[in-house]
């Protein structure tokens, strides 16, 4: 009797638990969905509208685009020059990023893997680097750079984004580095090869994926940003697609275009999207790295 | 092996080295010689004025005003943040369908070109034909469809619920990437003890999620303070002062926007303080926050 009581209020109880626990993990879920729905619906929402015309698109904000006007790329990409910027950024932004890996890499590589004196101060030094904020360089940086005559060239604005990034792609480098198995090296280095052939032909294929990583997150944060253009450069020829969306929105107060803007915000949204539907899992990770090192 | 190794050191460091000397390290000290001097940057008139610029910081009612409102997106979006990304973080753990395409979706706000955002947000708060309050209109809220959610009163708190939602995604997938490290076993376990899914998030996933929580936290408060790049653009034209940043503030006294300040010294300590702030949240972050980490 007794056992059977107990046995019917921890029945009773257990399903009360599941009612008051399934309404909230039901609200919940609702939650996440809207969450997922409004994230998806934004982005869809600029591509659809950059297909209309601007009179559509104040007579109802809701409504689909009537077929493929591309009107306003065309004037996105040639009258506001958003085409030339975007040539600006590819070149500007692929070749300084290979430049980053390029000079991060070896360096990782030594601090992650060769025994010397004055190892930990370097990578002490380096990494330290990630925590300057970069706006305290900015007088200094303008200084530098209007000294050695790189003010307002991309070259100049190639050289920053080389500098500033190097301190957390060599942090990220080195951490590839170090999960390479050392026998490796034991084997190349009986087998007669050089310490260069060796990084070069055994060393670095191992470090690929950690390398593309690298090459891909760089390339993402300078696509995405437009602080050292608008800063370095000035003549209107030399902007970066960022910095030229940037100008396009500051000139909406006059032009009243926003279905032009919306134009812009797909050609410069397009490439790291793109980048993101092909490797999402990679660029989730690597970009939340630096968090990790507190 | 290590002397065969050692050949490297020089050739593979020197050009890393020689680049981050001269153009990261050295403009970083400069910027401590710089925020010594008032100088406007363009003729050879610095002039070395001591601690002067740093007290000036102390009495400036904008810089209090502008740090006031970095503390504010600290705090609040601090709560905001944490508490949707640590929730959707529950929600997401373990197994469960279409979990990679909602991580991928929930980050996606982070690959996108802030500006592309800016101008996304700026349309959705746009007064008049705004999706937000084109979208009251339709659920027939009409007293709250001509909100200027752009103007002076609001315009801070619409502007932290977009950061709100572009740093969700991030925390999201910082803290799943700890809690994919927590074996399932727990939970099967904890079912088995019949804990349900919020039970099982405050004893299982939130104490062992602690350290990268309070490494998140760290990394939180400096990214807060060295907003730049929405704020600057949101308006779309100039920024109004309730969504002033420091890093706006540097920019603005150092090159103005309409008309040139060239302050480039109080500019440069105003900097200053934003490498104190960080200095001081690492250390005193470390110290505080993190209690050794879970073995599990």
């Amino acid at each position: 009797m007794e056992r059977d009581r107990l046995k019917q209020a921890s029945a009773g109880q257990f399903l009360t638990r599941r009612l008051v626990s399934a309404v909230p993990s039901g609200l919940a879920n609702f939650f996440l969905y809207l969450w997922i729905a409004f994230t998806l619906f934004t982005i869809l929402w600029v591509i659809l509208a950059s297909f209309k015309t601007n009179q559509q698109l104040f007579e109802n904000v809701w409504s689909l685009p009537r077929g493929l006007n591309l009107q306003s790329y065309v004037k996105a990409w040639k009258i506001s020059k958003m085409g030339n910027y975007f040539l600006n950024s590819v070149l500007l932004i692929t070749i300084s990023t290979a430049g980053i890996v390029f000079v991060a890499a070896p360096a990782a590589y030594v601090l992650a893997r060769v025994a010397f004196r004055g190892r930990q101060l370097i990578t002490n030094v380096f990494v330290s680097g990630m925590s300057i904020p970069q706006v305290l360089l900015l007088v200094p940086m303008f200084m530098l750079l209007r000294r050695l005559l790189l003010l307002d060239k991309l070259i100049g604005v190639g050289l920053v984004y080389i500098v500033v990034n190097l301190p957390f792609t060599i942090f990220m480098l080195m951490s590839f580095f170090v999960t390479l198995p050392g026998e490796l090296e034991e084997a190349a280095a009986i087998d007669g090869a050089s310490a260069f052939r060796t990084f070069r032909t055994v060393m670095l294929p191992l470090a690929g994926p950690g390398i593309s990583t690298a090459f891909i997150i760089n390339f993402i944060w300078n696509w995405k940003e437009y602080f050292w253009p608008m800063v370095l450069i000035s003549s209107d020829t030399k902007k970066t697609v960022s910095l030229g969306l940037y100008g396009l929105q500051g000139s909406m107060q006059y032009s009243a275009d926003w279905v032009g803007l919306f134009a812009g915000c797909v050609i410069v949204m397009l490439p790291t999207l793109a980048l993101y539907l092909l490797m999402s899992r990679r660029i989730m990770s690597g970009m939340t790295l630096g968090a990790l090192k507190g | 092996m290590n002397k065969w190794l050692k050949r490297i050191i020089i050739p593979f460091l020197a050009p890393a080295l020689a680049l981050y000397l001269v153009f990261f390290l050295y403009p970083a000290a400069q910027s401590l010689w710089v925020s010594l001097n008032d100088w406007s940057g363009f003729t050879r008139d610095m002039r070395f004025i001591g601690l002067k610029n740093f007290q000036e910081a102390f009495k400036d009612r904008i810089f209090h005003r502008v740090l006031l409102q970095s503390v504010g997106l600290v705090a609040v979006g601090g709560v905001l943040t944490f508490v949707l990304s640590l929730f959707f973080t529950g929600l997401l753990g373990g197994k469960r369908k279409g979990k990679a395409f909602f991580r991928a979706v929930i980050f996606t706000p982070n690959v996108i070109t802030m500006v592309a955002l800016a101008t996304l947000w700026g349309f959705i708060y746009n007064p008049r034909f705004g999706l937000l309050n084109n979208l009251l209109r339709l659920l027939g809220l009409k007293s709250l469809s001509d909100v200027p959610w752009m103007g002076p009163d609001l315009v801070y708190w619409s502007i932290l619920a977009a950061v709100v939602w572009i740093y969700v995604g991030f925390y999201t997938i910082l803290f799943m990437a700890g809690a994919d490290k927590i074996p399932l076993a727990f939970y099967d376990a904890a079912k088995l003890e019949g804990a349900g899914s919020l039970r099982m998030f405050f004893t299982i996933t939130f104490p062992l999620l602690w350290d990268v929580i309070s490494m998140g936290l760290i990394y939180w408060i400096i990214d807060a303070f060295m907003q730049f790049e929405f704020y600057y653009a949101v308006s779309g034209s100039f920024p109004p002062i309730q969504i002033w940043t420091i890093p706006i503030y540097v920019v603005i006294l150092a090159f103005g926007k309409r008309t040139p300040i060239f302050r480039m010294g109080y500019a440069t300590a105003v900097a200053f303080f934003l490498l104190v702030m960080v200095a001081l949240v690492v250390t005193l972050g470390r110290r505080f926050l993190r209690r050794g980490s879970v073995e599990y």
